[in-house]
Formats: structure tokens, C-alpha cells, sequence
């Protein structure tokens, strides 16, 4: 899955000439770009956000940002990585806003079982439960955790870009990532995740 | 030892299997990866696992089942909203100014004419004060009342929501305006009668006078206010300040110099009131030897005026005989009107009511009685009629416009709700009565009367807007959903002004109306249930 599958197909040069338009003020080109990103953004914030009002608002605002800031965007860089950065770090804020960030990141890397996984589980694990389930668990995990795995598998985000939008090291994105799967994977099963990893035989980490 | 014979003989974890496969590693330490599961089974399985989870992740999180809401799908327009801003800002001052003009001002100047002269509602509300002058020795029990009506309020409005703003604002606002109307407190003499009170003559109260008991008697002066609650009240003596009564009965006899508020079921004033008297009860009577130095307001199903009124008389009763002498306008609403021969009124006097009044011969008057008889139900043959109906529709309409302008995606919510019709109708009813019990039981506990007020103040708001939503349901069953700001006003244009119709047909045009009411009611309930309630994230 690339980006444009989740903002829509348009070719890069309509795109191009779309963005310029959009740029010398062009109303129409907004309004087409606008109809064109604003069902992916509004996803995405839907997937961030405690509730759909919230997404709404959070859609309509991320989009008056993104045509104020239409002339700062670099037109080297994908137009859609630009627009969720914008968008996450505009959902980053609210989040932030509502409650207390957990700064803590090596409490995180400390909370990583040292054990492997049984893969076994965790194909059980992706077998029975829905798409609908794991949104559901996704919902219920800490703001970051949800954040992480949403930049980085739905707006399919760089390392370095989501580390710039939660404010965060590069090198520590890795293990936030890992941690935020098996926290969905405590949700899924209840808790009883952490409980079956499987020691390799002769293994211990490096 | 090389890392590489390192990694073939120890398992690499769980975070380095997943950077391997994001390819977040470096060329030399993949190379050490792709080498070890190369020959590990177990580190294989691991990687493969960690990447169809990661399928199943893209999967799950970018896979479609939500509709896309209308509002996000509806380009914003720039200019559109800069003058809907206008627009609204416009309306609302422009209401404001109505409702300035049109309820507080000419209420204001009532509240003037009956001695209120200070002109602050709040401070009518509180009496001028005196009520709270005896709160030094009342607070243990006032203070536990509103201190647990307040709480119970403000946990119920916060229970879920505690970073809601607009309730912390709602609760903050009315502890704003029930602190910002308790006046300065002062030292006051409480009584409490076992069972009866008498102040015997003689006797000289030299502060505020506080009595709760079955039956009291004020036989001496009180040099300051005088507060009771009791079965029956009977003055005899000199009070300096003001009667506050509340009781079955209230007989003064005694000449009080400032103002008498009375709430009771027989008030009889029988001396002189040197300031204003505002009653309500059942059966009030002023003596043909007392006084009112001020102006009288009254409330009552059966008065009597044979006495004096200096001031303004301003009457709500069922019957009212007067045959005494009133200085000043009189304006009275009354179901019958009797102006005896001894009769005198010398301002301008304004009668409303059922009947014509009964005008005995010898009453002087200073002008002639202006009289308006009010034809009972709607007069289908008059254009005014018709024309007053729309001008309801234009008003309900530009409320409606406002709502949408100002709270699109709370009025299109409100809209839906309204399709859940069993819900929207069973918590209308609910809240059309049990919205003003609680609002009466806040302002029973006084502090908490800034409560009770905005309660009431935004169930008025409320039940206003009901129709509303309602309206736009049916101009949606009628015209379609199509999205868009014009499709919207239309349908709220036309949904009202079917519904206005249907208000006018005889008999059933009541029940219609309150349908609607509780319907639209109900259904702003569960969006504001839906809006204040415990959200869980994208579960679309």
C-alpha cells in the first residue's frame, strides 16, 4: 500500500498543477483539492482522535492550516507526506492538549519483554480478530502508542518523520513501534499475549 | 569471535526483526540478520510473523467502513463563512437588542416602578438584600444545602468529561453568578419557636429579626429587618426595616418603615408601609386606614384595595375590588374588575381582562380606564393573525439559521437524533418535566439560584430550538439529504413552515405543537448526551 492509495489516485503532474493553482489562489483547484484529500485526512484524524466530532473539526482545521501554509511546501517532497505531517502534528497538539503525554521513553523500551514472541500466537492472534477489532484495540491504547502505529502504517510515515512529529529520538521509533504492536496485542488477547512469548531454543537477546 | 558467529549462535530480538524488516538497518548489520535467519528457523518464523502482522495492521487501519460525514465532504468556503460570521454576529446582536428591548428593559422598568430602583434583577431576586443579612447565623444550614446541591451538579455535569470544557464553563459561569450575588453578610437575631414566638411590647429587637416558628407574634419594635417563616404572622409592633414573610397568614397591624415582600395565603395590611409592598398569595387585603408610601405589586387571586397607594399599582389577580385611593398609574390583569363609589385614581389606568370592568358611579378617575378584552383563541378571520403566524416562522427560522451557522455539526447531530424517534420522544418527556423541578429545587437552596436561572434560562433556549430540528427532519423526509449549506436552509425553511401550519388547525394544532416539543427536545438531549459523553477512539 503506498499513500496515494489512502488520499486517492491523481497522477503527480496533476498534482503539480493542481498545488500551483491552489497556490496563486485558485478556488476551484481548492475546492478539487480539498474533495480530493479531505475523506483520507478525515480517516486519518478519525483513527487518532476520541471521536468523530473531534475528526470533523480537526479535518476542517488541518485543511484552513494547509492553505495558509501552501506556499511553505516544498514541492521536491510528496505533496501527501507533507499534508500528514501537518495533519499529525495538528492531531499531535489536540492530543496533547487534553492530556499528559508520556514523556518517558526508556520506561518504554524497558517495558519490552526480552522473550520472542510465539509466532504462532500471534498468527492466531491475526486470524481472529477483525479489522473492526483491532481498531477498537487501537482506540484504547495511550495517545502515543495509537499515534505511532498510525503514522507508520496508515500514513506510512518515515522513521524520521515520526520521530519529528511525537518529538522523539530517530534510534527510539523502533522500539516505540514494537511497543505500541504489543500493547494492541495486550488488548486483542487480554493481556494473555505477553504471557505465551516463546524462548527460542538456545536464545537469549542480543 | 566475529558478530557474525555471535548472531548465528544468539537470536537477534524482537526490535531488530522489526527494523530488518522496515529496513531501518544498516547495510553491514541486515547482512548479519539475513545471514543468521539464513540458518534459524525460529528467528524466520519471528520475521515472518512480525510482517504479516504488519500486513495486518496496514489492513485493519486503512480498510473503509465509516461514511465520510457530509460536513468534511462540503468544501469550506472562505468567503461563504466570513459573511455567515457576519451574518451571525448580526442576528445575534440583533436578537439581543430584541430581547434587551423587548423583555429587560420594560421589565427593569417595572421592577423601577415597584421600588426596585437599584435595577439589578439579581438584587430584586435577593430582596434587596435582607434575606442574606442573617447569614452569619443561617449558614450552617444554607451553606449545606447549596455546598451539596452545587456538588451534585457539578459531578453530574463533569462524571465523564472532566476535560470538557464547556462544562467546566457551565459550572464555573453558575458559581460565577450565584457567588456574585450573595451580598455582604451581617450579624442578625435567629428565633427559632417552641412551638410559638412573641416578641412581647415593650421589647426592642435592636437588629435584624430572624424568626422561624408555628405561629409568631411581634407585640414590640424590631430596629432593623424582620424574616419569618411560620404558620401565622401577626405585627403588632414597630418594624424599622422591612418585612420578608413567608407563612398561611400575615396580618400587620403595625407601621413598618421600609417595604413589605410577602408570600403567603391570606396578607392583610392594616397600618402604614412606608415604602413598597410586593405580594403574592391568596387572598390580599389593604385596610381602608393603611398606607403604602411606594407602590404595590401584586400577585393574588382575590384583593381587596381600600386603603391608600402613593405610587404605581401593578396588579396580576383573579379578582380585584379597589375602593380606596391610588396616587399614581394603575395597571391591572385581572379576570374581574370592581371600582367602587369611594374610589379614587388619579394616573392612568390599564385593565386587561376577561369581563368589562364594574365601574361604580361615584369612583373618581383620572382618565378613563383603557380596557382590552382578549378574544379568546386564534381569529382565523383576521390577516393579523396570519400575519403574526409568519413573522413566528421568521423568527424560528433566523434561530434555526443562527444554530447552523454558528454549530453545524451539532445542529446536523441534533437533525439525526431526531430519526431515532422512540429515544428523542421518551427523553423529551423526561426532560420537559424534569428540567424545571431541578431548576426550582437550585434556586430553593439560594446559593444555588445562579444555577436554577441559566437552567431555566437554557431550558427556555431548548425548548425554543425543538422545533428546529424537528423542522429540518421533515424538509428532509420532504426534499431529500443533499448535502450543502443552501439544500440545508431550505429544508429548515420549509420543515418550520410546515410545522407552523399544522400548529394553526383547531384543537389538534396543540397537540401538534407539543409533539414537536418533546420530540425535538429529546433528540437535543441525546446529541448533547452524545457530545458530553465518554468517547472511544476510531473504531470506524
Amino acid at each position: 500500500m503506498d499513500r496515494q492509495k489512502t488520499t486517492g489516485a491523481m497522477s503527480e503532474a496533476d498534482l503539480a498543477q493542481m498545488l500551483s493553482q491552489v497556490r496563486t489562489g485558485d478556488s476551484e483547484a481548492w475546492g478539487e483539492l480539498y474533495r480530493q484529500y479531505a475523506p483520507a485526512i478525515f480517516r486519518f484524524c478519525r483513527r487518532l482522535l476520541p471521536a468523530r466530532e473531534d475528526a470533523e473539526d480537526a479535518t476542517t482545521e488541518i485543511f484552513v492550516k494547509v492553505r495558509q501554509k501552501i506556499g511553505t511546501y516544498d514541492s521536491s517532497r510528496p505533496f501527501t507526506a507533507w499534508l500528514y505531517k501537518v495533519a499529525s502534528n495538528h492531531c499531535w497538539d489536540m492530543l496533547r492538549r487534553r492530556r499528559i503525554r508520556q514523556d518517558l521513553e526508556t520506561g518504554d523500551l524497558e517495558a519490552l519483554p526480552l522473550e520472542h514472541p510465539d509466532p504462532g500466537q500471534l498468527e492466531r492472534l491475526q486470524k481472529e480478530h477483525t479489522g473492526k477489532e483491532v481498531r477498537a484495540g487501537l482506540a484504547r491504547l495511550p495517545d502515543r502508542a495509537r499515534m505511532a502505529l498510525v503514522l507508520r502504517y496508515f500514513a506510512e510515515m518515515s522513521y524520521e518523520e515520526i520521530a519529528d512529529t511525537l518529538g522523539v529520538r530517530r534510534a527510539f521509533v523502533g522500539a516505540l513501534l514494537l511497543r505500541a504492536r504489543h500493547q494492541l496485542r495486550d488488548q486483542l488477547s487480554g493481556g494473555s499475549a505477553r504471557t505465551v512469548a516463546a524462548k527460542p531454543a538456545g536464545g537469549r537477546k542480543q | 569471535m566475529s558478530p557474525s558467529d555471535d548472531l548465528l549462535r544468539n537470536h537477534f530480538d524482537e526490535v531488530t526483526g522489526l527494523l530488518y524488516l522496515e529496513r531501518q538497518l544498516d547495510e553491514s548489520r541486515a547482512r548479519e540478520v539475513r545471514a543468521h535467519i539464513a540458518s534459524c528457523a525460529a528467528c524466520g518464523q519471528l520475521l515472518n510473523a512480525l510482517e504479516s502482522e504488519s500486513v495486518w495492521l496496514k489492513e485493519a487501519l486503512t480498510t473503509d467502513e465509516e461514511s465520510i460525514p457530509a460536513r468534511v465532504i462540503t468544501v469550506p468556503e472562505k468567503k461563504g463563512t466570513h459573511w455567515g460570521w457576519i451574518t451571525a454576529f448580526g442576528l445575534c446582536a440583533a436578537g439581543l437588542y430584541t430581547v434587551w428591548n423587548g423583555l429587560v428593559a420594560p421589565a427593569f422598568a417595572q421592577a423601577s416602578q415597584a421600588g426596585f430602583s437599584q435595577g439589578n434583577l439579581f438584587t430584586m431576586l435577593f430582596f434587596q438584600g435582607a434575606f442574606w443579612r442573617g447569614w452569619d447565623t443561617m449558614r450552617n444550614m444554607t451553606e449545606l444545602l447549596a455546598a451539596t446541591t452545587l456538588t451534585g451538579v457539578a459531578i453530574w455535569l463533569l462524571r465523564k468529561q472532566w476535560q470538557r470544557f464547556t462544562a467546566i464553563t457551565f459550572v464555573m459561569g453558575a458559581l460565577v453568578c450565584a457567588l456574585s450575588v450573595t451580598p455582604v453578610a451581617r450579624a442578625a437575631d435567629l428565633e427559632h419557636g417552641d412551638p410559638s414566638y412573641t416578641l412581647p411590647a415593650g421589647q426592642e429587637i435592636k437588629t435584624d429579626l430572624i424568626v422561624v416558628a408555628n405561629r409568631v407574634r411581634i407585640d414590640g419594635d424590631v430596629d432593623g429587618d424582620l424574616i419569618v417563616m411560620s404558620q401565622s404572622v401577626v405585627v403588632d409592633g414597630h418594624v424599622k426595616g422591612d418585612i420578608l414573610g413567608f407563612g398561611q397568614e400575615l396580618r400587620v397591624n403595625g407601621p413598618v418603615d421600609g417595604n413589605v415582600r410577602a408570600w403567603s395565603q391570606a396578607i392583610s395590611l392594616n397600618s402604614t408601609v412606608g415604602r413598597n409592598v410586593m405580594a403574592f398569595g391568596g387572598v390580599l387585603e389593604l385596610a381602608d386606614k393603611a398606607t403604602v408610601g411606594g407602590t404595590m405589586t401584586l400577585a393574588a387571586g382575590t384583593t381587596n384595595l381600600d386603603g391608600r397607594v402613593v405610587g404605581d399599582l401593578l396588579v396580576f389577580s383573579g379578582d380585584i375590588d379597589i375602593n380606596g385611593f391610588l396616587g399614581h398609574d394603575a395597571a391591572i390583569r385581572a379576570d374581574r374588575l370592581t371600582i367602587g363609589s369611594n374610589a379614587e385614581i388619579v394616573g392612568q389606568t390599564k385593565y386587561e381582562g376577561r369581563r368589562q370592568p364594574d365601574i361604580a358611579a361615584g369612583a373618581k378617575l383620572g382618565s378613563p380606564i383603557q380596557i382590552t378584552i382578549p378574544k379568546r383563541g386564534p381569529d382565523y378571520t383576521r390577516m393579523s393573525y396570519y400575519w403574526h403566524r409568519v413573522l413566528l416562522w421568521g423568527a424560528s427560522f433566523l434561530f434555526g439559521l443562527l444554530l447552523l451557522l454558528l454549530l453545524p455539526g451539532f445542529f446536523a447531530d441534533a437533525v439525526q437524533a431526531t430519526k431515532r424517534v422512540g429515544p428523542a420522544m421518551g427523553f423529551g418527556v423526561l426532560f420537559l418535566f424534569a428540567t424545571p423541578i431541578v431548576a426550582i429545587i437550585a434556586c430553593i437552596t439560594i446559593v444555588g439560584l445562579g444555577i436554577g436561572i441559566t437552567t431555566f434560562l437554557l431550558y427556555a433556549i431548548a425548548l425554543y430550538s425543538a422545533p428546529i430540528f424537528v423542522g429540518s427532519w421533515l424538509g428532509e423526509q420532504l426534499l431529500g439529504a443533499e448535502v450543502g449549506l443552501g439544500p440545508t436552509i431550505g429544508r429548515l425553511a420549509l420543515g418550520l413552515a410546515i410545522l407552523r401550519a399544522l400548529t394553526m388547525v383547531p384543537f389538534a394544532g396543540a397537540l401538534i405543537a407539543i409533539i414537536v416539543v418533546v420530540w425535538g427536545l429529546g433528540a437535543l438531549v441525546l446529541t448533547l448526551h452524545r457530545k458530553m459523553g465518554p468517547h472511544v477512539a476510531g473504531t470506524a
